[in-house]
């Protein structure tokens, strides 16, 4: 609070002395929760900074014949009919700072473990224009995640959009900090994108990356359970911000968004209050391209960097076709699909191999690799449908070929079992299944 | 521009602006219709619009791009002419985007320019039939052939390889028939759109294909136009080329859901799901513009994205109900490791006729169609019963069906990358040999694994 004074202060000055200060005022006319209409305001552009007294911050969503709507993003006191509201003439933008390196931090450029705000924080556009197609190039530089499941039989690629996704305790937050675990050491910036989780969430993720010394080269950005819904809304786009400027700067960055049904819950609530027509599940019509147009920001750059993008997405009883499932699949270039079944069975990760898919497959992977990865996976999925037929016949009776193809796929589907945190390379990959699978 | 600027007289001013809906107020002598397109400027920097309604004096508008900074009061123009795309000879190896400008750093001489909404086509013009067209995947060629000319839907939920089989048609037919054809991606990934232009590049045969992109990270806007500037180009091929054209879209629902996005912010009424009540006439509008004439044909093949994988959803019985044949894929079959995923009691075409395809052929598919039905029956009793309770008949139908199944997989030669193996084009007439041998027991010594992901049954034995 008081350094948010301290900050409207200092930048009024500096407008004073640019004079810049010729505002255009109107006042509060309706609140709905955090969505509030103005009157007055005349001169606003869409997506402005406003400020409503000294007690709130929010951006013009919508501008009408006679008034103007305002998301709050911060509030610090209550809000009531009439009070002014001013125009700022500034783009809504965030606040990043090239200290946030190991930290926690939200959109504001505010250190969440300490509470202060960085010293040397810079504006950031959150929503930038998609990368040009024709400035975008091949996907086919691996990112080992050091597990076997996915390294071997659904690699990712820099540049890749890998969906994870399954129910409630199956592993997904796991998987993705596995990732980036694995990434010490390998020149690749890590966010970690967190929205609507609880605070001991977040410190818990926090100190496991400590622990494993995996903060030297991962931000955490996190629009906690207990912001305002725009926030919420505005976070993964800020993340993908900062992920865009490094990766034009020729870095590659991994950015795990956890998650995005929850994402798309906020958006329906947001559009819910806002009076948009509700479409399929009452989520707006525009969701698809809510989250398309994010993920679509994940891609390899022409000038060498890369954004590699693990959303999440969770699921209910396993259902992996519902609505925004079935859109974030069709937005990825492939899905990680954990099970819940597996995951009682001790089966770690949970990886579904049926359902999962890897769209770029092979391109991503070095040669011995993908020779292995098509074998093993042939094997692997004729045994698990082979498994589900003869479910009720007894191995003993079976012919010895289907005997030993049922014993062979066991084998391999143990060798993919993998504690967290316990990184795999790709050499130690390729020992474990060319002892199975012997030199074919 | 600036010069421009200054001469032009401006037409109204801004008076609302959401994310997806302008609004202005226009002087009274200044007459507009729908589809005209006005812009304005911030920053030095063009904004367009698309006019999409008009109350009195008061304009709605969709943007092209984003809406950021725009305020009231600003002054708009009227741009000549609508959203029209320039062609030429050389529009073959370009790649457009859904307003019909170059987005590859080439440039088009001596252009023609074309608005994209123009054409509409007479009874008298249609032509119906054409030859057959073999596509070289066994599955496609077995169970729905297809000719020149035809519509063909490719349906499937996401990810269950919609894209994979349109790549591999385009590889297939493209290639072997020797034409011209137009590639328009919308709403779709543009890391694959990408991809199809290296690969089309690399394999030499970009100089044969014409790209239109409207992809998913543009606004509904684009998505909602990419498909009309394709036709545009695939119709002056047609018309004033003379030529037989092959369009490929990928992918067609995303056309009607932009459509809805749009509609929502226009604060109509939708009906179920939030589609928009002028659903019907939006996809008839595009579909009744695919059609072959005696100056050449146009043969397209339509992805279509099953939303929340359900098959009855408005969207897409609106659109299928247009195509000539439809080839469906089903995340049940996928699951299995059975690609391409088809489900075979979904997938038709009015092609399967003993007229057209030959008696043997039809009886052929006939009886494939009554095993697998039987197979799927037969399954569900196993699951309870196991395998040696069945009568030795429904044995033989249990494990020839299996075969059969294996047997329509394929080795892609687009999917080289996930199988590990090598393409395999197969002639119909060794698909009609082999699925008969299966049939009549011929090869039931062989194990069925054998049968998977392999050509003809020629490269087997």
């Amino acid at each position: 609070m008081s350094d948010y004074i301290e900050d409207v202060i200092n930048d009024k000055i500096t407008e004073i002395k640019e004079k810049k200060n010729l505002y255009d005022t109107g006042r509060v006319m309706r609140i709905v929760d955090y969505i509030v209409e103005v009157r007055g305001l005349e001169n606003v552009f869409f997506f402005e900074e406003v400020h409503i007294g000294n007690k709130a911050v929010g951006y013009v969503s919508k501008i009408n014949d006679s008034s103007v709507i305002v998301s709050i993003v911060k509030q610090f006191d209550d809000i009531f009919i009439n009070d002014e509201v001013r125009s700022s003439k500034k783009m809504f933008q965030m606040n990043f700072s090239p200290k946030s390196i190991g930290h926690v931090i939200d959109l504001f450029g505010i250190d969440k473990t300490t509470g202060k705000k960085f010293d040397d924080c810079f504006k950031l556009d959150i929503d930038n224009p998609t990368i040009p197609i024709m400035e975008r190039r091949a996907v086919n530089r691996p990112l080992y995640t050091g597990v076997s499941g996915i390294d071997l039989l659904y690699p990712i690629g820099k540049g890749q959009r890998q969906l994870v996704i399954g129910d409630k305790k199956t592993g997904k937050t796991q998987l993705c900090l596995d990732a980036i675990n694995n990434q010490n050491g390998k020149d690749v910036l890590c966010i970690y994108i967190a929205i609507g989780k609880t605070k001991k969430n977040i410190k818990d993720i926090y100190n496991q990356l400590a622990k494993k010394g995996a903060l030297s080269y991962t931000i955490i950005l996190t629009a906690d359970n207990d912001e305002k819904a725009p926030v919420l809304s505005l976070t993964p786009y800020a993340g993908l911000s900062i992920a865009e400027r490094c990766m034009k700067e020729g870095m590659d960055v991994l950015v795990v968004i956890d998650d995005l049904k929850r994402h798309a819950d906020v958006y329906r609530e947001i559009s819910i209050l806002s009076g948009k027509e509700p479409g399929r599940d009452a989520y707006p019509s525009d969701i698809f391209y809510t989250h398309s147009r994010l993920l679509e920001k994940g891609c390899q750059h022409e000038g060498g960097g890369s954004i590699t993008i693990l959303p999440i997405c969770e699921t209910k009883g396993g259902d992996i076709t519902d609505y925004i499932s079935t859109n974030i699949i069709s937005i990825t270039d492939g899905q990680i699909v954990l099970s819940k079944k597996n995951f009682d069975k001790g089966q770690k990760p949970a990886i579904d191999y049926g359902l999962s898919v890897s769209r770029l497959g092979g391109a991503v992977q070095e040669k011995s690799m993908k020779k292995m990865g098509a074998n093993v996976k042939r094997e692997l999925l004729s045994y698990l449908e082979t498994r589900e037929i003869y479910e009720l016949a007894n191995i003993d009776d079976m012919g010895a070929e289907l005997q030993n193809k049922l014993l062979r796929g066991q084998e391999l589907l143990n060798n993919f079992n993998q504690y967290k945190f316990s990184p795999r390379e790709p050499e130690q990959i390729l020992a474990t299944f060319t002892s199975i699978m012997g030199d074919e | 521009m600036d010069k421009e600027l200054n001469e032009k007289e401006s037409i109204g001013k801004i008076i609302s602006v959401s994310e997806l809906n302008v609004r202005a107020i226009i002087g009274e002598n200044v007459r507009v219709k729908k589809q005209d397109v006005v812009y304005c400027y911030i920053d030095g920097v063009v904004n367009e619009f698309e006019i999409m309604g008009i109350e009195n004096n008061i304009i709605s508008a969709i943007p092209f791009g984003s809406v950021h900074k725009l305020s009231k009061g600003i002054d708009i123009y009227l741009k000549e002419g609508g959203i029209s795309i320039e062609y030429s000879d050389n529009i073959l190896g370009h790649v457009f985007n859904s307003y019909g400008s170059l987005i590859d750093d080439g440039y088009i001489e001596n252009p023609h320019r074309r608005n994209i909404y123009s054409r509409r086509l007479s009874y008298d013009e249609i032509k119906v039939d054409g030859d057959i067209l073999w596509t070289g995947i066994k599955v496609l060629d077995f169970f729905a052939p297809i000719q020149k000319g035809f519509k063909m839907g490719l349906l499937g939920g996401a990810g269950v390889g919609k894209t994979v089989l349109i790549k591999e048609l385009i590889n297939n037919v493209y290639k072997g028939f020797n034409s011209n054809s137009v590639f328009v991606g919308v709403g779709e990934r543009s890391r694959e759109g990408k991809e199809l232009y290296d690969e089309m590049l690399e394999a030499d045969l970009l100089d044969k294909m014409a790209i239109v992109f409207g992809q998913m990270g543009d606004n509904p806007t684009s998505r909602s136009k990419a498909v009309f500037s394709g036709l545009t180009l695939a119709e002056y091929l047609r018309d004033e080329k003379e030529q037989d054209v092959l369009l490929f879209i990928d992918n067609i629902y995303r056309f009607v859901q932009a459509k809805s996005e749009i509609n929502s912010e226009m604060e109509t009424m939708p009906i179920e799901n939030g589609y928009p009540a002028t659903i019907e006439s939006d996809v008839s509008e595009v579909e009744e513009r695919i059609n072959s004439t005696d100056k050449g044909s146009i043969t397209s093949f339509q992805a279509i994205y099953i939303p929340a994988d359900d098959l009855t959803d408005a969207a897409v019985q609106t659109i299928s109900s247009h195509m000539d044949g439809q080839i469906v894929l089903s995340r049940k079959v996928a699951e299995r490791g059975i690609y391409p995923a088809i489900d075979v009691f979904q997938t038709t075409s009015k092609m399967i006729d003993p007229d057209i395809i030959g008696k043997r052929h039809y009886d052929l598919v006939e009886e494939v169609i009554k095993y697998l039905a039987r197979y799927e029956e037969l399954e569900e009793i196993i699951a309870v019963l196991g395998i040696d309770e069945l009568s030795s008949d429904d044995k033989n139908i249990f494990y020839r069906s299996r075969k059969l199944r294996n047997y329509f997989t394929q080795p892609m030669f687009v999917a080289e990358n996930f199988t590990g193996i090598s393409g395999e084009y197969v002639k119909i007439e060794d698909v009609l040999h082999d699925v008969e041998n299966i049939l009549n027991g011929k090869y039931d010594s062989i194990n069925e694994s054998k049968f998977s992901f392999v050509g003809s049954m020629k490269d087997v034995l």
